[in-house]
């Protein structure tokens, strides 16, 4: 009815346990976008983030 | 939701961030990679297989597309550079809010101001730095095209090697207890004493005299502006990443905490 119950309902237990898991898939996701970036071997990848990779210093030829 | 918010922070940040580098690139190290690649093409190397942009045949396939140099290789690097600056901000941030949340939320807490933030940021952002720049670089010094080096997936294994360990290390070293600080210097130094993979022979081999001398130059101004580039934006990324934290993730993050902004300006 009014807005103090809310924040009863937020259960601290289940939301600390989800945040871990949720830093941690971001973290995956940012993982996966910088291997795309730098490593992938597919020559269309290579050679659009070609500049890329010498700028940053990862191993491109 | 907490992933969707930082997705969304790290989408802005890495934005900002990519259009920054690619500007603070496009004036120092474009321009010698660009230079480079005509000693690249002028020279015959062993195996003719390295040269690109340039509609010549790639060592990945005699087809292989590759951006028309201007306008189109220019808009590719600003979105590689966007894209890695988005991947990087969603490794750095995840960290910052862990360790802030560790902290039950007081490095970053903003009711203080955005000085520790901007602090705390730019610390991050140098030791994102350190880890993804400067120790592979001390074994495997930034290349320019043209160049001859040992073989692609040795060099990515201890790259990606001396990465980890990097990050590993000096979490030990800043993060944990004093007992275990000595490990984070032994990792620190193990990609060093395993040793980045070695050419052998000339990294200019198949140029003539005076035009591996000019790469040679080349080279050393291209490491310091890679350096001076990449440190310029994880400076910049830790700076935005912090006060992203600070400012729209630690509301999720900490729900014990002063519940006044729990359910606050959800976005």
């Amino acid at each position: 009815m009014n807005a103090s119950p809310s924040l009863v309902t937020v259960n601290p237990t289940t939301a600390s346990a989800s945040v871990p898991a949720q830093l941690v898939a971001a973290l995956l996701l940012g993982l996966v976008m910088l291997y795309a970036v730098g490593f992938s071997e597919a020559s269309v990848a290579h050679n659009a983030a070609h500049d890329v990779r010498h700028a940053t210093g990862r191993p491109c030829h | 939701m907490l992933f969707r918010r930082l997705f969304l922070c790290a989408l802005f940040v890495g934005l900002l961030t990519g259009l920054f580098d690619s500007a603070v690139q496009r004036w120092q190290v474009v321009p010698l990679i660009l230079a480079a690649e005509v000693f690249e093409e002028a020279a015959t190397p062993p195996k003719a297989e390295h040269a690109h942009a340039d509609g010549v045949a790639h060592s990945h396939g005699p087809q292989a597309w590759a951006p028309q140099d201007g306008l189109e290789r220019t808009a590719y690097t600003v979105l590689a550079n966007v894209l890695n600056a988005i991947g990087s901000a969603l490794l750095l941030m995840p960290l910052l809010a862990f360790w802030n949340r560790q902290r039950a939320g007081q490095p970053l807490a903003l009711h203080k101001g955005y000085g520790a933030s901007v602090r705390y940021g730019l610390l991050w952002g140098a030791a994102g730095w350190v880890c993804l720049f400067a120790l592979p670089a001390l074994g495997q010094p930034p290349e320019l095209p043209g160049m001859q080096a040992a073989a692609l997936q040795a060099r990515q294994v201890w790259w990606t090697l001396t990465v980890a360990c990097g990050a590993g290390g000096l979490a030990m070293l800043c993060l944990v207890q004093a007992k275990w600080r000595v490990l984070g210097l032994g990792l620190l130094a193990l990609p060093f004493v395993i040793g980045a993979p070695q050419h052998a022979g000339s990294p200019f081999a198949g140029m003539e005299a005076d035009v591996a001398l000019q790469m040679q130059q080349l080279v050393a101004r291209f490491v310091v502006a890679t350096a001076v580039a990449s440190a310029l934006q994880w400076l910049l990324l830790g700076t935005l990443s912090a006060l992203a934290v600070a400012r729209w993730l630690s509301p999720l993050l900490n729900p014990v905490a002063p519940a006044t902004r729990l359910e606050g300006t959800a976005s």
